[in-house]
């Protein structure tokens, strides 16, 4: 018998409760749910440790006049709390490299690396990001002397690139690896702590007092309890997807920047504006290299949410994974640029989500190194004809591995 | 509403509260027949959609009738008659599709609707009183919204009894309490553990298929499948009934269990006895029984009579199989219930016949042998279920991810290691329930129902409230 069942009178009168239990009782459950709160909050703190100060203070965001840029000569350490400790370095130009500003080593193939977090290595070392080991693969490869100039900084969307693009030509460029992400097509310069939303404006008709209380609960009280049991949560793939499929569009600024209104078959009038100024950014851009000669190869990179409906390779009807892919690729060749597909390497991936931090979301160590590996592939395959795999050096760079 | 969601409780709550401002079974049933059709309503969406369903209760209801006014082919003809209209309305695969209605209509729970309609069929011709049931209380017994979606399937009499009682069953402040911790341990096994488990299948299935997963990781995803979906399936079932129960009850109705921890059970013929037991009493009522009886009648020879059960078993969780769906799979999902119940039989027939009815006793008392039985019944039940939540095409690629050989030896470890898991469990169980005050066992006391039904809640909350993760549909509501 169930142990609920076990007390049920059926027709008998019923035993009366004790009055301490009226006390007793509301006192043990508040017990419970306040031990299970501060013990959860705490075993947070201790696995997932981070530490005051952020990438992101050696950043200026609001500067209209030039977007988003780093401060010259700045150095900057964070830990979040999925990651590693980063140290971000800006050199003298204010761009996360460890190249010397506007000079470039002779004998050396330079590329500039334009776009925004992704490309800059957000939350992990500089030695780890794509920018550090892509050159290392491709040298590998071909057999020359590759560079990577990393010009990434978040928060510097196209249009940014586009309007202040003199700078990227000023590092001497041979080849620009342009990054892109579906959040760039919002073409997004905000800073990265957003207004207070809409959405939350309008609950202000509940009860002040008990709005208040509420706020307090979900934003202190069981901060630490929910982060935890999200990083569990979303280490699986089809949690992640699912809670990302069923995010409605527009609730929060930055929730919409990372929303999957990018893989809908049928997109809001507003994403297609947008899609169409980022068209016109990247004619723009494409305009401006091919007057300084130098090709232009754009690469799409996927969230985590998106690389994890890659990898199990199943999708619901009305979205398509590949369709921005697609999109880009057209937009791209059609003003003269090159354009690379990474998305089937992720499809080819298992558990392609594991290689983004759960919550915050960017590449982590081992995503940078996957995408460096994909990217190395596909850029020595012959699409850029300097950089064509050498036969007998790519032969002995893979025996070397 | 049609899964038990916040909505959906705070409903049937509502439905409770109003429910008990009156005593007078009168009152009560009224509530009960509102809150039903409002049920429907918000479910059904449009009025036309039930118009098969309304088609097949008065269908049912004039067989009733005419069985009341002692027709004598009433019987068999409204038996034909209602069967078949399930069969069509169900659109069971073997029928023509020209046959079916095209327009969409609702379905929901017809397959409890179908047993109990059944149930009054046959008591009606057996009740030789012939105690007359008005069209209000028939609809009232088929539509309670507490048992339409997935049951549990309740005996006429037995509902009758509470819900027309003069004077109702008690609900006093420990039931109420009671209740209200049921209500959250079911939903914290639908919204929380049904939502965890299945995600742990949908990613193992993802793995298992991965064309450049390597082989390791395939055999460990094969493990976590098969292991996985009934643990699935248990929560999310049983804490949907863990909810309707107690909603019903704080209606002043009891409804019945409909499962006895199932993975205790130490045989598979021990499991159906635990695990929808609801259904698998209904058919030992109403199929099984007759058939060995009537069986019984035509051979009469003392050697074959042992066997007369087996085939019966195998009939009857064969009916099982097929209920639970309209294709093929479920067909073969049936020929593997009714194999296990009946390998299960004969083998209890052959080890009596070896070792004597003593010995038998004996080797069934052993612990090993019962956590060996424990351990072979869930791997088998396991098994069994890839026919029921996967096709024939699925079923193909799961086999063929890692190879027939490399599944049997995944099956052998889902049997040892069920073994020896089920057995600690039970250990375990035993252990914390032999801690006693004089008021019973510590762990079903008030006070620790309290703790952990806190502790379970503010999961609940923390997941649907703050994480606002969907929670999978009830499985059993689309049969």
């Amino acid at each position: 018998m169930n142990p609920s069942d076990a007390g049920d009178p059926g027709y008998a009168q019923e035993t009366k409760l004790p009055w301490r239990d009226w006390l007793l009782l509301p006192a043990l459950s508040l017990a419970t749910i306040c031990l299970l709160v501060v013990s959860t909050d705490l075993i947070e703190r201790r696995m997932f440790p981070s530490f005051d100060g952020s990438g992101e203070d050696c950043i200026v965001f609001n500067d209209p006049s030039t977007g988003a840029r780093g401060i010259p000569n700045s150095v900057c350490r964070e830990k979040i709390p999925e990651g590693e400790v980063a140290e971000y370095r800006f050199n003298s130009c204010g761009h996360r490299t460890d190249e010397q500003c506007g000079t470039k080593p002779p004998g050396t193939y330079r590329i500039v690396m334009i776009g925004t977090s992704y490309a800059m290595g957000m939350r992990v070392a500089n030695e780890k990001t794509v920018a550090a080991l892509l050159p290392l693969e491709l040298s590998q490869t071909t057999g020359r002397n590759v560079e990577i100039y990393n010009e990434g900084m978040p928060w510097r969307p196209p249009h940014v690139i586009a309007l202040h693009f003199n700078e990227v030509l000023a590092a001497k460029p041979d080849m620009i690896l342009w990054i892109l992400n579906p959040s760039d097509v919002w073409n997004p310069m905000i800073s990265p702590h957003p207004p207070e939303a809409p959405q939350a404006r309008r609950a202000s008709w509940v009860p002040s007092p008990f709005h208040k209380a509420w706020q307090f609960v979900r934003a202190e009280a069981l901060l630490h309890s929910v982060f935890l049991i999200r990083h569990f949560m979303y280490e699986s793939q089809s949690l992640l997807v699912t809670s990302y499929l069923a995010e409605k569009p527009g609730v929060l600024l930055e929730q919409k920047y990372h929303s999957p209104e990018f893989m809908r078959t049928e997109p809001s009038a507003e994403w297609q504006d947008h899609l169409r100024d980022l068209d016109s950014d990247a004619a723009n851009i494409e305009a401006q290299a091919r007057v300084a000669g130098v090709p232009v190869v754009a690469v799409l990179l996927p969230e985590r949410a998106p690389a994890a409906i890659l990898s199990m390779d199943t999708w619901p009807a009305g979205f398509d994974p590949y369709k921005l892919d697609n999109e880009l690729r057209t937009m791209i060749e059609s003003h003269g640029g090159i354009y690379v597909d990474i998305l089937p390497d992720f499809r080819n991936t298992p558990n392609a989500e594991q290689v983004f931090f759960p919550i915050e979301g960017h590449p982590n160590v081992a995503g940078h190194a996957l995408i460096a590996k994909f990217l190395a592939r596909k850029l020595t395959s012959g699409v850029v004809p300097a950089l064509k795999a050498d036969s007998q050096q790519g032969v002995a760079a893979e025996q070397s591995r | 509403m049609d899964n038990p969601s916040i909505a959906f409780v705070l409903f049937g709550l509502a439905a409770a509260l109003v429910s008990n401002f009156s005593r007078s079974h009168v009152w009560r049933s009224m509530v009960l027949f509102g809150a039903s059709i409002v049920f429907l309503g918000l479910l059904a969406h449009n009025p036309m959609a039930l118009l098969p369903l309304i088609g097949f209760l008065l269908l049912g209801y004039g067989g009733l009738i005419l069985i009341e006014r002692g027709w004598s082919r009433a019987f068999v003809i409204s038996l034909l008659a209602v069967m078949l209209a399930y069969i069509w309305l169900k659109k069971y695969t073997f029928l023509p599709e020209a046959v079916f209605l095209h327009a969409p209509y609702f379905t929901l729970g017809l397959s409890y609707i179908f047993f109990r309609v059944l149930h009054l069929l046959i008591e009606m011709r057996d009740d030789r009183e012939k105690k007359h049931v008005g069209l209000g209380a028939y609809l009232l017994y088929t539509l309670n919204f507490t048992t339409l979606v997935s049951g549990p399937i309740q005996r006429y009499d037995e509902f009758a009894r509470d819900q027309f009682a003069v004077e109702p069953i008690v609900l006093g402040i420990r039931t109420i309490g009671l209740q209200l911790e049921r209500i959250i341990r079911g939903f914290f096994k639908v919204n929380v553990l049904a939502l965890l488990l299945q995600a742990i299948q949908v990613d193992a299935l993802a793995q298992l298929l991965h064309p450049y997963a390597p082989l390791w990781l395939k055999i460990y995803a094969a493990f976590k499948l098969a292991v996985v979906y009934p643990l699935f399936v248990y929560a999310i079932f049983s804490g949907y009934i863990d909810i309707v129960i107690a909603l019903a009850r704080l209606m002043r109705v009891r409804l019945p269990e409909n499962f006895d921890r199932p993975f205790s059970a130490t045989s598979f013929i021990d499991f159906w006895n635990r695990w929808h037991i609801t259904l698998s009493t209904w058919l030992k009522t109403y199929v099984y029984n007759p058939l060995l009886v009537a069986l019984m009648r035509r051979i009469t020879s003392l050697a074959l009579q042992p066997f007369l059960g087996v085939f019966c078993f195998f009939a009857t969780f064969f009916l099982i199989g097929v209920w639970h769906g309209r294709t093929s799979e479920f067909v073969f999902y049936g020929v593997l219930q009714g194999a296990g119940m009946s390998v299960n039989k004969l083998w209890q027939l052959g080890l009596a016949r070896a070792l004597g009815r003593k010995g038998y006793k004996a080797l069934a008392s052993n612990p090993v042998y019962d956590a060996l039985g424990r351990g072979m019944t869930f791997s088998w039940f396991a098994f069994t279920l890839f026919w029921f939540w996967a096709d024939w095409k699925q079923i193909e690629k799961i086999s063929m991810s890692i190879g027939v050989m490399r599944w049997l030896g995944v099956w052998l470890a889902i049997w040892l290691s069920a073994t020896v898991v089920l057995a600690a469990w039970e250990w375990l169980r035993a252990l914390l329930l032999s801690i006693e005050t004089s008021e019973g066992p510590v762990l079903t006391s008030r006070y620790a129902l309290v703790v952990y039904a806190s502790a379970l809640g503010l999961a609940a909350f923390v997941m649907t409230i703050l994480l606002n993760q969907p929670a999978p549909d009830v499985v059993y509501k689309a049969f």
